[in-house]
């Protein structure tokens, strides 16, 4: 939706495309504990847990990493509401390590959602299936004990999978353990890939060549797709396109 | 006798071959270890057990330390010793920088040409990258640790504290252990550690609570030193093989292997890791059963010590420091190799293989080399330690 008034930054212009491959992979969260706690206190509370990704790793700056975005695009589209995101984001951890800090760094700030970025550490390490499978299984209830919404972030795709014959296999753990503990998937391999497909992203853009394994364009889309997810769930917030004064 | 023979004979310096051979070992199990998703690592000890090659590591970093510094505090004093613990640590310095400088190029080369960024991210090494002027700061000050180089920072904050240690050991051990379990169990409730930037993290071996391992080790030596006796205690002997069958089938097992279900969350709690960073009790359960069973049944004398293997392995074990860099560069280089050929079969055995051949090379070399400097100094047996 094209802007009715005053100018747009430059960035939100582009931000259509981000939502290029949306209806393939759709992102539709239930979130009922956010929901309760935004109409009770006013208030978003979100934790992003993760590793690089999350961090925000090859950005040029710290306010461009996806959970920044997500925040500044919630605010954005939320006048009136108190948001926050905080970013736990953490290069090359596990997801044994980040499940460790569920006890002392998330569920004592008691957000009403956790976005848990991970898995790809573990898959390129081969950690065992079963053993991903248990962690994430145990996180998961552990935050639904703690009445907190979750949402598992997929793994990225990568260039050439074929380096981790077992890539796969470790996305499917994932995706199987979201299903048992009934938590959503953020589809992030699946809109990465689509942008691989499409004219839009540069090659760059996607898996950056000096170290970056996403850069600020994904970041960015990111954030907008969580946002656009959260918000349709909330039911509330402005559309995508419309312009805050 | 816990090692040596006796008080007359452990007091000269001649070196519990124990200690070198399973030194090696170690050595050799971290490289394999070093490149996960290969076949070899399935096999290594931490798949049966609790406490892995780093936990081992350490206590005998301990033990070796109070033969090497201990018995030259006694012979000379604290000053002196503690001045050539001062000279090892500079040396492991030195060493820790040029392994993080060798490391970065490698991968850096490594990205560039086969552009799979996640080269960077399986050993975090991303800050370096991003913001190179704070990571080498920070790299220099020991609080950015990436993975694979968070070892040698831990044991020169180790070894810093090892006079202390030794002497309090010397005092009373039980006052040593006792204070070293207080910090180790106070700081991994508050919580305590230091820091690893960029961010919020930690060091991946936190010094408060690894410090425990290194004391039990510094008491062990010392134990060692003046020739104590190993009481047999036959009710210890069944309790720590209960402690090793426990752990194993724990392991190896992927539900309750037990089928008492008060036990199903503890069973699942150690079967999805058992915490590293602040050293979880069940490692030190399990490391302790180890070491006893090996003070009571590997004797310093024992066959296996002194045939070819174990003529190789204590080769490693007395050049740790060397074979250790050098087996950090060569798992970094084999992670890059394992994943481009996607992980075949015969690449995974032929890098494991080789880099183990290379490893054992090293050693004997670095063997040869000291007699041959030894000899053309014409200088009694140099008796050097190694870390």
């Amino acid at each position: 939706m094209p802007a009715l008034a005053g100018p747009k930054p430059l960035a939100q212009m582009a931000d259509g495309r981000c939502r290029a491959g949306a209806a393939q992979h759709p992102f539709k969260p239930s979130l009922a504990a956010s929901k309760r706690i935004l109409t009770e206190t006013n208030r978003l509370s979100i934790i992003a847990l993760g590793s690089s990704s999350t961090a925000g790793t090859g950005a040029s700056d710290p306010d461009r990493s996806y959970p920044a975005v997500l925040e500044a695009e919630l605010r954005r589209r939320l006048p009136g509401r108190e948001i926050k995101v905080t970013n736990l984001g953490v290069g090359g951890q596990s997801a044994y390590e980040m499940y460790l800090r569920l006890d002392n760094e998330v569920i004592p700030e008691k957000p009403s959602l956790v976005i848990w970025q991970t898995a790809v550490n573990d898959a390129i390490r081969d950690i065992g299936e079963e053993k991903l499978a248990k962690i994430l299984r145990k996180g998961a209830h552990k935050l639904q004990e703690a009445g907190i919404d979750l949402v598992l972030m997929d793994m990225p795709w990568l260039q050439r999978e074929g380096r981790y014959p077992k890539y796969d296999d470790y996305r499917a753990v994932l995706a199987k353990a979201a299903v048992e503990s009934g938590v959503p998937i953020f589809p992030r391999y699946g809109m990465m890939k689509s942008w691989s497909g499409s004219k839009q992203f540069s090659q760059e853009e996607i898996v950056g060549m000096d170290g970056l394994q996403v850069v600020e364009a994904g970041y960015r889309c990111f954030g907008i797709r969580l946002a656009d997810g959260i918000l349709a769930e909330l039911g509330e917030g402005a559309g995508p396109g419309k312009p805050t004064n | 006798m816990l090692f040596g023979k006796g008080p007359r004979e452990a007091a000269s310096p001649s070196r519990d071959l124990r200690i070198d051979v399973i030194r090696g070992l170690i050595l050799l199990v971290i490289f394999v270890n070093h490149m996960p998703g290969n076949i070899v690592s399935s096999v290594m000890p931490h798949n049966y057990g609790f406490s892995d090659a780093a936990d081992v590591f350490v206590l005998l970093a301990g033990v070796s330390a109070a033969f090497a510094y201990g018995r030259l505090i006694d012979q000379r004093g604290l000053l002196v010793g503690s001045l050539k613990v001062g000279a090892r640590i500079w040396t492991l310095y030195i060493a820790h920088l040029a392994l993080f400088v060798l490391v970065c190029g490698i991968v850096a080369t490594a990205v560039v040409r086969t552009q799979n960024a996640l080269y960077v991210e399986a050993i975090n090494i991303q800050p370096f990258f991003s913001d190179t002027q704070a990571a080498i700061v920070n790299a220099l000050g020991l609080v950015y640790q990436p993975f694979y180089l968070d070892i040698l920072p831990l044991y020169i904050v180790l070894l810093a504290l090892f006079p202390l240690i030794y002497v309090t050991a010397r005092t009373s051990p039980l006052a040593a252990l006792l204070a070293s379990f207080a910090i180790w169990q106070g700081a991994t409730h508050a919580g305590l550690n230091l820091p690893n930037h960029p961010g919020e993290g930690g060091w991946f071996f936190n010094p408060f609570a690894w410090q425990m391992l290194f004391t039990l080790g510094v008491v062990i030596g010392r134990f060692g030193l003046v020739g104590a006796s190993l009481p047999k205690l036959r009710l210890l002997d069944v309790a720590a093989v209960g402690v090793l069958l426990f752990a194993a089938m724990v392991k190896l097992s992927s539900g309750n292997p037990f089928g008492i279900t008060l036990l199903n969350d503890w069973i699942d709690s150690l079967q999805i890791g058992i915490d590293k960073t602040n050293l979880a009790w069940p490692r030190v359960a399990h490391l302790a059963a180890l070491t006893w069973l090996a003070l009571r049944f590997v004797k310093p004398n024992a066959r296996i010590l002194s045939g070819l293997a174990g003529q190789r392995l204590a080769a490693l074990g007395r050049h740790s420091l060397e074979v250790f860099c050098a087996g950090i560069v060569l798992a970094i280089a084999g992670q890059i190799i394992l994943a481009e050929t996607s992980f075949t079969l015969w690449v995974q055995l032929l890098v494991t293989l080789g880099g183990i051949t290379i490893l054992l090379g090293l050693g004997t070399f670095l063997s040869w080399y000291k007699t041959l400097t030894a000899r053309a100094a014409s200088a009694p047996r140099e008796q050097a330690a190694t870390a």
